[in-house]
Formats: C-alpha cells, structure tokens, sequence
C-alpha cells in the first residue's frame, strides 16, 4: 500500500468527483421533477393516465441502467438522433430514477388517511390549500427517508455514465490504476471520496428529517 | 369525492407545465443534432478538427496522468493530425464502448491499438501497423518456475476478454502437454492485479504493454521471452466505408514513420525502435 499514489492523484479524484457530483444532482433533481410527475399520473384517476404511469415505473425500474444509458447513446445515433455523452448520462440517470422517486412519492400520498382530506373539505378547505398545507406536507415527510435512500443509490449507479465517455470517480480511479498499476490505492482513493459524498448527503437527510418533524405529534 | 375530480384539473395543468419544463431542459443539455451522412474526411477538414476516442487505461499507449492523455498514441495522432493540417480532440471511452461508438458515428477514428484479425477486417477499416502487437506473457519477478512460454502448461493465465492476444493464448496452450486454465479479466489491469496477488501465474498481452508494464514494476513483475504468438500488429481503425480518411491517415503515418518522428516516439515509450510494415499486412491470426 503506497498512500503517496492517492496524494499525488488528489487533485484529479477530486475533479472527477465533482464530476459524479453534478451529473448524479442533475440527475436527481430532473429525476424528482419527472417522479412527480409519474406519480400524479399513477395516482390519477383517469384511466389512461394511470396506465402510463404504471407503464413508466415499468419500463424503466425493470431496464439496467446501463442498458439505458447504451440505448440512449448508441442506439438512438442508428437513427440519426446524434445525443450528446452528458445529455445521455443526466439523461439516463434521470428518467430511471424516476421512476423510483414516483414509487417513493405513490406510496408517501397513499400512506396518508383518506378521511383527513374528506374532513378537510367538510371543514370548507380549498382543493388547492388541502393539496398545499394537509396532503403534502405530510407526503413529504414521509418520503424524505426513502428519497435520501435513492439519491446515495443514484449516485454510486452514477459510475455507469463513464460507458458513454464521461469521465466520473470510478472511470478516474481505473484510469489511475492503470497508469500506476497500483489498483488497491486507487480505488480505496475512489472510494473515501463516495464515502465522504454519501456521508455528507445522509447528513442533509438527517436535517430535512429534524426541520420537517417540527410540529409533529410524537 | 367531487374535490378528487376538481384536483386532477390541477394535475393535468401540472402535467402540461412539466412536460414543457422536460422538454426544456433537454433541449439545454441537448443541442441534439441529426447526424450528416457525409464524407468523413471532408467534414473532419471542414470543421477543422478530428475527432478520435480510445480507452486511455493501456499505457504505453493509452494514459490518462491525472487528466491529461499521454502515450504512443497521443503523440502519433498528433503527428498525424499536423500532416494532415487539423486539431485532434480525444474522447475516453471503455474499449467495449469503443468500437460501437465507431458504428454509432460518435466519432471519425479509433485510435486505440487494435490488433489486425481476419475477422476485424470485415467489419472495419484498418490504418498501416502503428505498433508491434505480438502476444507475450509476464510473470511475477520471483517465480522461478516460468522461464520460457512452454512452462506456462499446468498453470492459469489470465488475459483480456475479446482481445486477440487471449485468443493466440488458447490456441498456443492447445498444443501443450498439459492444460492451461485461462482466465479471463474485464481489462488487462485486473489480470496484472490477480498476478501480483498471486492468484494466476501469468498475464498474457502484447509484447509492448507487458514490457512497459514490467519496466514500471520491475519489483514485481517480469517478462516471459520470447514472445509465444505469430507476429501481429496493431492498427487504428475506421468505420468500413471511410476509404478517404484511412488512406489520409496512413499517408500521414507513412510521412511521420520516413522524417524519423516514429522512431522518436518509441524510443521515449519502448524503449527502442522497431520496424513496421509499410502496408497492411494480412492476417495471421
């Protein structure tokens, strides 16, 4: 074990982590706005909206990522469709976890009693006030668990986006240990660095958790 | 009820608002383009730059120190890219992501080293030999029980899937006395990794990357000579049907080969210098 080869790689993990970083961020916060979405069209009760919703969560919880992230950029250029590498990563990342995030939201709105909405619309709420200040609140709290979950999972299955050329932590330490022929010290190098990126993000899920428990009935 | 129905009014407005919000970010990280099916070498010489992709984790050849690619391959391309009057950008792709990335027209050339086989050549276009790629082994420094390729009968080697050097390893351990279990690695650094642990007794991989390799840890690892497979050579390669861009490359290879560039670049990353042929030669294996 030679310490001295993560030292000298420092400066180059630490770029490619912030790599890893805004490609796996982009690809939650895309993915959270497309999850919403699905979830509102699963939980719909328009039939045909149900069913795309159903379809979504299907297609791209049941498909490896990586054969997605192929697909994207190598598939869709047989047709002309040339999708830039970052496109395809960010891309990739977000419509997959989408369809987790929707999963996460369906069950949070679902956990929720029937009756308190029935009983805010006896006590003369507004659709949009029961919506903003009863149902989500509550949804979201529930989700943050999971969602905190699905993010630190989103951002290891991120080391898949180097197959369309995208230069992230793990691509990085292979490419150090092929240089130094040095793999051990490499990848303990990658790995301290997703340690430090999870940690930091379970301890923002710690917070949101803390912040949104305020006012709740222990 | 009837709040239920009145909120998915809301829902389809969020729906709409969303899929516009979608399609606008997509088209921020888009910029997708349709590709042109257009003479290579006339777009590369139109906008000025060619584009090339390799694995950048096969040093000598293919290096990326801390970011920035080196190797017999960067320099040669760069030689190349001068004679022919354009800037070269680089891509790092996974080697299986390589060649599919070359079909899928993600870029004009592979200028990672492959080896020239009878079944390569029908499906892409191959530049004159840029670097010797006959198949060797390497051993660990201390063991004293491989001193020619022969004695590797009995033992397990471990090489890189779907490389041509794995598949000359089979066939040169089909005619020993003993079996040789073969093991195969995602990349050649795993195999070089399981040498060092011990956990096979040689690497198989050409002649130049194992001579590097053991150069960079002569503690640990040494060359098994003399090269056990036929004599082969790697080559660039091109999609199929770029005849005009092969023939500009292996012009500009030829210039950089007589003005002695060639020999300066081999001598820096092997070592020494070696001859190679003028043409591309036929297949042996």
């Amino acid at each position: 074990m030679k310490p001295e080869v993560i030292l000298r790689s420092f400066g180059h993990l630490t770029q490619a982590a912030g790599v890893t970083i805004s490609v796996s961020f982009a690809g939650i916060a895309i993915g959270f706005a497309i999850g919403a979405l699905v979830c509102v069209a699963g939980l719909s009760r328009r039939a045909w909206l149900a069913r795309f919703g159903a379809a979504y969560v299907s297609v791209f919880r049941g498909v490896p990522l990586l054969v997605q992230l192929l697909f994207m950029y190598y598939f869709l250029a047989e047709f002309g469709l040339d999708v830039p590498a970052l496109a395809a990563a960010v891309g990739g990342l977000a419509l997959s976890s989408a369809a987790y995030q929707a999963e996460i939201l369906r069950g949070a709105f679902n956990a929720l009693p029937r009756g308190q909405a029935e009983a805010a619309v006896a006590l003369g709420y507004a659709d949009s006030e029961i919506w903003r200040r009863i149902l989500l609140p509550q949804a979201l709290r529930i989700s943050i668990p999971p969602l905190i979950n699905e993010f630190i999972l989103l951002l290891k299955a991120s080391s898949l986006v180097s197959v369309v050329g995208i230069a992230e932590l793990t691509r990085v330490s292979m490419n150090i240990a092929s240089m130094t022929y040095r793999p051990l010290e490499a990848y303990v190098g990658g790995g301290l660095f997703y340690l430090a990126i999870n940690l930091t993000l379970a301890g923002f899920g710690a917070l949101a958790e803390r912040r949104l428990a305020a006012g709740q009935p222990r | 009820m009837t709040s239920f129905d009145k909120v998915s009014i809301t829902r389809r407005e969020a729906v709409k608002t969303g899929l516009a919000a979608a399609a606008g970010s997509w088209g921020f990280f888009g910029a997708t383009r349709f590709a042109l099916a257009e003479d290579t070498l006339a777009e590369i010489k139109k906008r000025g730059e060619l584009v090339a992709a390799t694995e950048m984790q096969f040093p000598p050849f293919d290096i990326s120190d801390n970011g920035v690619y080196k190797g017999v391959d960067r320099d040669l391309i760069d030689a190349v890219a001068k004679q022919m009057g354009v800037k070269v950008s680089y891509i790092d792709l996974p080697w299986t992501s390589v060649l599919p990335g070359l079909d899928a027209k993600k870029f004009d050339l592979c200028i990672a080293p492959v080896t020239i086989t009878k079944e390569r050549m029908k499906r892409y276009a191959f530049t004159v030999p840029i670097a010797d790629a006959t198949a060797a082994l390497m051993k660990r420094a201390d063991d004293k029980s491989i001193m020619k390729p022969e004695d590797i009968a009995g033992k397990t080697v471990g090489g890189q899937k779907g490389t041509s050097q794995v598949e000359q390893l089979k066939t040169f351990a089909a005619k020993l006395p003993k079996p040789v279990e073969v093991k195969e690695y995602v990349d050649n650094n795993q195999s070089y990794a399981d040498l060092a642990a011990g956990r096979i007794d040689a690497s198989v991989n050409s002649l130049p990357n194992l001579a590097y390799a053991a150069s960079q840890r002569s503690d640990t690892f040494a060359m098994v000579l003399p090269p056990f497979g036929q004599p082969t050579y790697f080559s660039w390669v091109a999609r199929l049907d770029d005849k005009s861009l092969v023939d500009a490359v292996n012009a500009a290879i030829l210039k950089v080969e007589a003005d002695g560039t060639m020999a300066t670049i081999q001598k820096q990353w092997f070592g020494q210098t070696m001859d190679l042929p003028k043409t591309v030669p036929e297949p042996t294996i």
